[in-house]
């Protein structure tokens, strides 16, 4: 397993947002992690990505536990994470916001071909990389995110609701992307609420309901799942 | 008239070299670690300390005495980060409550150590250079008006060419996405104040021989970047470099034409107009998460 979270609680100040949550990612694949506004999935990103440390349980990545580590230091160890909301550094270019994507890194002549890789998944980054990231639409700084994570030259992607209040159509495509990057052997955590997109690229699937795993489930046969269906899918 | 008006240019370029440098130290400050440090004005006293302590007192060149004077302030700017800052980092009004503790403590330390009189510096060089009969500018000011030229030139090339500056404005811009591109806050956060305070000491350095060194020199200019920065748009740097230039030439044209007094409140009037205008500032339309 590459990464292994047992039974993780995670309170702020009076809020319980996740209990005795496991969540096993296979070295291939995508893993989805569903649930409603709330319930708990940004949490769990956080708690892998170390800016949230739990109340208790582990999270190993590799075999190694992240829970000492700074969120840096789990940079390094190759967890890029895409945040909520994208994210982006607005008053950085594009091509600024790739960079610091690789910050940590110094092999400079692999940074320049994976910044060749990132513009062919996203000829629009390449277009406007000299624009400043404020004035990107925002599935171009969805994008831009994901470009900026991939930079890190990750062993595993934590995509969070990368759908988020996008139009259907640029939906698609970044979906397209992950699905397209997964397949290129990047494994990737996917959060989202849009659950018959997750299920479509996914392998593998967690929901998330009052702060537990309700379900999990290889994907098909949560899309099959009458609970999933009346629950997620709208039928 | 006309060489009035192009010496009162002159002056009023002086005047927006020292005060753009301390003004974008303290933005820096600002944007990197969301304190509003209000011992900066002491930062630019200690600087002039320097020259008063390596040039005239040791008796050392100017030019080791400004180096001093930079490196000497730059140290106490880690050394705030690491004692005030990082334990507050969470907490930006007690930062700003900590600096205003440690202005007053800096101002004590520099009336112990030098006492509260006026340090007479003597000029580095009474040349001047004469353009026209009304027209002169000292080389002393020259000085300061190319520190500042070359200094802001090599920041803004530091923030818009290089990996750590562009760690820098991103930290500056949403400090948890920083983090999780790997970057260390810690390390952003000393680089700002290594910068910002070294920038306020360079210029009480520089401008040294040309003002009133006391321990509460810091205050005057303090004011004075304040209203930059307010206008320039807390958080903006080109912002802070804009409005010092304004600032400088609306307040030495009112002085000259005028007085002081009327520049001073010129000067004010300039700031709440800005305020109502445009509440965030000139440049301050960016929006902090
Ligand atoms: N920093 C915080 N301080 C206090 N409570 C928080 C904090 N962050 C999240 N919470 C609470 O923890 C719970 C889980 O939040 P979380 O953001 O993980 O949910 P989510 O599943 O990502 O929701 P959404 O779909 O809306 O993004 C919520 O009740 C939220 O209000
Ligand atoms: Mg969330």
């Amino acid at each position: 397993m590459l990464l292994e979270c047992d039974n993780l609680v995670v309170r702020y100040e009076r809020v319980v947002a996740l209990e005795d949550v496991s969540i096993r990612v296979p070295e291939s694949g995508v893993v989805c992690l569903l649930g409603a506004n709330g319930a708990g999935k940004s949490s769990f990103l956080r708690v892998v990505s170390g800016l949230v440390k739990p109340a208790s349980g582990d999270v190993r990545f590799h075999g190694e536990s992240l829970l000492k580590l700074s969120p840096e230091e789990i940079v390094v160890r190759g967890v890029a994470h895409v945040p909520e909301g994208r994210r982006v550094f607005p008053g950085l270019t594009v091509e600024e916001n790739l960079r610091v994507g690789a910050y940590l890194r110094r092999d400079k002549h692999a940074i320049e071909e994976d910044l060749e890789r990132v513009f062919s998944y996203f000829p629009r980054l390449r277009e406007r990389h000299r624009q400043s990231a404020r004035t990107m639409s925002g599935g171009e700084q969805q994008m831009l995110a994901i470009g900026r994570a991939l930079m890190a030259k990750p062993k595993l992607l934590l995509l969070d609701e990368p759908s988020m209040g996008l139009a259907p159509v640029v939906v698609e495509e970044i979906v397209e992307i992950i699905s397209r990057i997964s397949r290129g052997g990047m494994p990737a955590v996917l959060v989202e609420q849009n659950a018959s997109l997750a299920l479509s690229i996914s392998e593998y699937g967690y929901v998330l309901e009052n702060r537990r795993i309700a379900l999990e489930g290889v994907a098909s046969d949560l899309r099959g799942n009458d609970h999933v269906r009346r629950a997620y899918l709208g039928g | 008239m006309h060489e009035l008006l192009l010496q009162t240019f002159l002056n009023a370029t002086y005047a927006a070299s020292y005060i753009a440098l301390v003004a974008v130290g303290l933005v820096l400050i600002f944007g990197v670690m969301g304190v509003i440090n209000f011992a900066h004005g002491e930062l630019y006293m200690l600087g002039a300390y320097g020259v008063v302590a390596v040039y005239v007192g040791a008796q050392q060149s100017f030019l080791l005495a400004v180096a001093v004077g930079l490196m000497f302030v730059g140290l106490v700017g880690l050394l705030m980060e690491r004692a005030l800052f990082r334990p507050l980092r969470d907490n930006p009004l007690s930062g700003l409550v900590a600096s205003i503790g440690l202005l007053l403590i800096l101002q004590a330390l520099a009336a112990i150590f030098f006492g509260v009189r006026m340090e007479h510096i003597p000029p580095v060089t009474q040349e001047v250079l004469r353009f026209s009969d009304g027209v002169s500018l000292p080389l002393q000011r020259l000085f300061v008006i190319v520190a500042a030229i070359v200094l802001l030139t090599g920041l803004w090339m530091f923030l818009k060419r290089t990996r750590f500056g562009w760690a820098l404005r991103a930290s500056a811009e949403d400090r948890e996405a920083a983090q999780l591109q790997g970057i260390s806050v810690t390390r952003i956060a000393q680089l700002a104040m290594v910068i910002g305070a070294g920038l306020a000491g360079v210029a009480g350095a520089l401008t040294a021989p040309l003002v009133r060194v006391y321990p509460y020199m810091g205050h005057s200019v303090i004011v004075t970047v304040f209203i930059v920065i307010i206008v320039g748009g807390v958080g903006s740097l080109e912002g802070a470099v804009i409005a010092a230039i304004a600032y400088a030439f609306v307040h030495t044209f009112v002085t000259t034409f005028f007085d002081g007094v009327v520049a001073d409140i010129v000067g004010l009037l300039l700031m709440l107009m800005v305020l109502v205008v445009r509440p965030t500032g000139l440049f301050g339309a960016r929006d902090r998460a």
